[in-house]
């Protein structure tokens, strides 16, 4: 598994602190489209180690009071388009708990963390 | 004289007053909770479970399906396998299943109970069984059948 320490700079929208957010990557997991593992795993799956518990621990809350992860699933890797997979370009991302969750249409899972930007 | 029309004497329509009894009853508007609830293989699987029996573990569950869908006895099936299949249910399919009302889920013992719209997926699926989803409808049969004997 590869990791990368890709630090994004994101403005921060909230009004109430002026303070730009750092989003850190801090892990990033491929997810087989059509494979066998489904992406609401794969994706707890990626969380759960940046928290160093076992997936099964991972329990609150549901990542489906966030997203309908199988949705996002369904329109980027569902059924074949004339028999060819979806060739389109995309990215999906939500929040869960702190972290900012980005899915890409070719399977790549990021997971980034906020980190304060004038911490120093 | 000019060649105004006579509004009189326009030729009424029969179509013209729509008739508000034929608006769909909202009954049939419960129709969406079936295809929700169906429109994914691992909540078919889980539905097909509550023909056998309406109370479950949420771990015998994801045993069970992950038996069925890696075709292997549930004594067969590992660690890895029954995980995989337990976090997408505790993640996306209960919770979806719970909001359509199909069934209930008990945080604390970690179990699932059928609810109110249960029976109408149920006899949906029934229908829809034997001719689209012949292969989970043949593991989901055969397993009954075994507990039977």
């Amino acid at each position: 598994m590869s990791k990368s320490s890709d630090e994004r700079k994101i403005a921060e929208d909230d009004p109430t602190n002026g303070v730009e957010t750092h989003q850190t990557q801090v892990t990033q997991r491929h997810c087989e489209p059509n494979g066998q593992r489904e992406l609401t795993t794969a994706i707890i799956y990626a969380i759960a180690e940046v928290e160093g518990v076992s997936p099964s621990e991972l329990k609150s809350p549901p990542l489906y009071e966030s997203v309908d992860v199988p949705a996002i699933e369904d329109a980027f890797f569902g059924p074949d388009v004339a028999g060819d997979s979806r060739q389109g370009v995309g990215t999906v991302e939500f929040q869960y708990t702190d972290y900012l969750v980005k899915v890409q249409s070719d399977g790549w899972i990021r997971v980034y963390e906020p980190t304060e930007a004038d911490l120093s | 004289m000019s060649n105004q029309p006579d509004p009189a004497g326009e030729a009424t329509s029969d179509a013209s007053a729509p008739s508000e009894t034929q608006l769909p009853s909202p009954d049939i508007l419960e129709i969406e909770t079936v295809y929700e609830a169906l429109g994914h293989s691992r909540r078919r699987y889980l539905c097909y479970t509550l023909f056998e029996d309406t109370e479950w573990s949420l771990t015998d569950l994801a045993t069970k399906i992950a038996a069925w869908e890696n075709d292997i006895p549930e004594q067969a099936v590992t660690e890895d396998q029954r995980e995989e299949v337990y976090v997408s249910l505790y993640h996306a399919h209960v919770p979806k299943l719970v909001d359509e009302g199909v069934i209930t889920f008990d945080e604390a013992t970690e179990t699932i109970t059928t609810a109110d719209h249960a029976e109408q997926v149920l006899a949906a699926l029934e229908g829809i069984g034997a001719s689209l989803d012949s292969k989970q409808e043949t593991h989901a049969r055969s397993d009954m059948d075994e507990q039977e004997q």
